[in-house]
């Protein structure tokens, strides 16, 4: 699925989420697990936990960068998991080699493994997106800049995130659509430099809505004078 | 006015919409819940809704009740007890009655749909007695928090689950592994409700003059079945504790019975007895329809407590969040999910630390406050019926289509 024709498809998304029966209760396991679960609880913990995310109450994007930090107060690998961004690398195999060596460095380097305490264990899960045509169309950026705002959450985590895990990185659908329409360049590099990894969702659409209103036609004229 | 009308007051018509388009795929499918009781739990208010709203958005669903002699229900109460990680005491013969009473209504209940979706461990053998094809996939639907269950009892439902298709839990704590797909979906709540539905204020104000509640002074309340899990001895404590600070505080224990708990008169007692004659406690027993009653507690009260020591999900913490109250809760289950420090509430563990968290709350209005608007933004995008519609429909199109992503293409054009 892309969205490159003249007219936007705006999908919506749903989240199934199956645990795996695997519970990591310190660093070693932890890094076990990492060196043997399937791609999709990967992606599920480094990505798309973001569509689990409430308010900001989380500090770190990513559930492997919270558990260390929070489960087993290993404040060193919480904030350097945190640093990492899934959606730089072009493979989740690229992915899972840094996090192994990231936490297997970490490990070399400590007297004794970080352990959490009983109930604070890493459940680990595993998940599939179903994305949806919601039979909603635009065929202009006003449009699109409008529907920003109302469209859900999920809708957003999917034209943003997921697009780009599903064109490798490159692009988001957003600005890949306006490309093809010929929208200003400088809204389109606006757009694909926004650092949404760092953003909840509610952030990331505050953001995305300040951007179209820096270039809506009134604004721009406004700016003109 | 059509139900789904009704809730796009309250959650939008965009999220309405979407309910239909993921229905529209599942339209030619047949779904029946099975459960125990139709009354008491949060299971059967689950379903009370979950049948009609079904219904309209065009899914043929039936609800299902099982039924047996008071015996079995002392068993099914054990192995809830057992499942939660109470010791317990099972013999042989009480297995053998389960399995009994499961065989006679396999053969009294019309179960021919394409899904069944079986809740809790009461009807869990219905699979094992229903003749081979009449079901196309069995689900079993888990409650209870069985993050540390007893072996027995785990052991029992593990051989009960050799003929389902999926399972699912609440929250991945609560799995253990198994050769099934284990579905994590959190259970939610109706604003539209008797239980949930705004009051007005003479509605309210007549509940508390009914129980004698001064609508003046600050009041604590917990709304649980008198079970040993949820602590109501505990959260006595912590109101004790807290009186000598606050002595004009008021505390109600409110629960129903469940038909299927045969357990409650023996803790209502002790809670009834620990009380002692304080008229500033209130132990009330509700007959299984107060939901009004219900509902204008948790609107009166201050801060809404919900101090278990187990907890399957604890959709009174939901509740009372839909309703702005923050909430001090036991740090179990899914509790710990829907209450976090300083946002909606306090996780507590102990009565001294609930009591603790009171006085910081009372202490502090305008945090009070804050924390209960946060609970009701969160509880909208999270915890209500809509959300949880939405996790069975993905779930059922997974069942058919696993992987990674799955798109649903839009045919009406």
């Amino acid at each position: 699925m892309t969205n490159t024709g003249k007219t936007f498809i705006l999908y919506d998304c749903s989240l199934s989420r199956r645990a795996i029966g695997r519970v990591s209760s310190n660093l070693r396991e932890m890094l076990d697990a990492l060196r043997s679960v399937n791609d999709a609880v990967l992606e599920h913990h480094l990505m798309r936990c973001a569509l689990e995310d409430y308010f900001e109450l989380y500090e770190f994007p990513n559930d492997l960068a919270r558990w260390c930090w929070e489960g087993l107060g290993d404040q060193v690998l919480g904030e350097q998991l945190g640093l990492i961004d899934p959606y730089r690398y072009r493979s989740l195999a690229e992915l899972r080699t840094d996090l192994i060596n990231l936490v297997e460095d970490r490990l070399w380097g400590l007297n004794r493994v970080p352990w959490c305490r009983p109930g604070r264990e890493l459940h680990w899960v595993e998940s599939t997106l179903i994305a949806y045509d919601t039979g909603e169309r635009f065929t202009t950026t006003a449009e699109l800049a409008q529907a920003v705002g109302r469209m859900s959450l999920r809708s957003l985590f999917f034209h943003i995130h997921e697009a780009r895990r599903r064109l490798e990185g490159a692009t988001d659908d957003f600005s890949a659509w306006l490309e093809g329409i010929d929208a200003p360049n400088a809204l389109i590099a606006r757009l694909r430099a926004v650092d949404f990894y760092f953003l909840n969702l509610n952030q990331l659409r505050q953001e995305l809505l300040q951007i179209f209103q820096d270039y809506s036609p009134t604004t721009l004229m406004k700016t003109a004078r | 006015m059509t139900l789904l009308d009704r809730y796009e007051e309250v959650v939008g018509a965009q999220e309405i919409q979407r309910l239909r388009r993921m229905a529209e795929v599942l339209a030619d499918k047949r779904i029946i819940h099975v459960n125990s009781t139709r009354n008491g739990g949060g299971v059967a208010e689950i379903l009370r809704w979950m049948i009609p709203l079904l219904g309209e958005l065009g899914i043929d669903a039936r609800w299902e009740v099982v039924t047996g002699p008071p015996d079995y229900y002392r068993v099914t109460k054990t192995f809830h007890n057992g499942l939660q990680g109470q010791e317990v005491s099972l013999k042989q013969s009480d297995f053998d009655l389960h399995s009994e009473v499961n065989r006679e209504n396999a053969r009294r209940l019309n179960l021919e749909a394409e899904i069944v979706i079986v809740h809790d461990p009461q009807p869990l053998y219905l699979p094992q007695f229903t003749p081979e094809g009449k079901v196309k996939q069995w689900i079993w639907r888990c409650h209870i928090d069985c993050s540390r269950p007893q072996r027995s009892v785990w052991k029992y439902v593990e051989q009960g689950l050799a003929k389902y298709q999926a399972t699912i839990f609440s929250m991945p704590a609560f799995t253990h592994p198994l050769q099934l797909p284990m579905y994590i979906i959190p259970p939610s709540i109706d604003p539209l409700s008797d239980k949930n539905r705004p009051l007005t204020e003479t509605e309210r104000l007549e509940v508390l003059h009914r129980f004698a509640i001064d609508p003046e002074r600050p009041l604590l309340v917990q709304i649980s079945r008198f079970d040993r899990f949820k602590d109501p001895l505990g959260v006595l404590e912590a109101y004790r504790l807290l009186k000598p600070y606050h002595p004009q505080v008021q505390l109600a224990l409110a629960g129903g019975p469940a038909d299927d708990d045969p357990e409650g008169s023996e803790v209502l007692r002790e809670v009834q007895e620990r009380a002692g004659d304080d008229p500033d406690v209130k132990i009330l027993l509700l007959p299984p329809d107060s939901h009004c009653e219900i509902n204008a507690l948790q609107r009166s009260a201050i801060i809404v407590l919900q101090k278990s020591l187990r907890e399957g999900f604890g959709l009174t913490v939901t509740e009372a969040l839909w309703k702005g109250k923050p909430v001090i809760g036991g740090a179990c289950g899914g509790i710990a999910l829907q209450v976090h420090d300083y946002h909606t509430g306090f996780l507590a563990h102990s009565p001294a630390g609930a009591a603790y968290r009171i006085r910081y709350l009372l202490r502090y209005a305008d945090k009070c406050h804050r924390m209960g608007a946060n609970g009701r933004e969160f509880v909208l995008e999270h915890f209500l019926l809509t959300r949880h519609l939405r996790d069975y429909f993905a779930m059922i199109l997974c069942l058919d289509q696993p992987g990674s992503c799955l798109f649903v293409p839009f045919d009406k054009e």
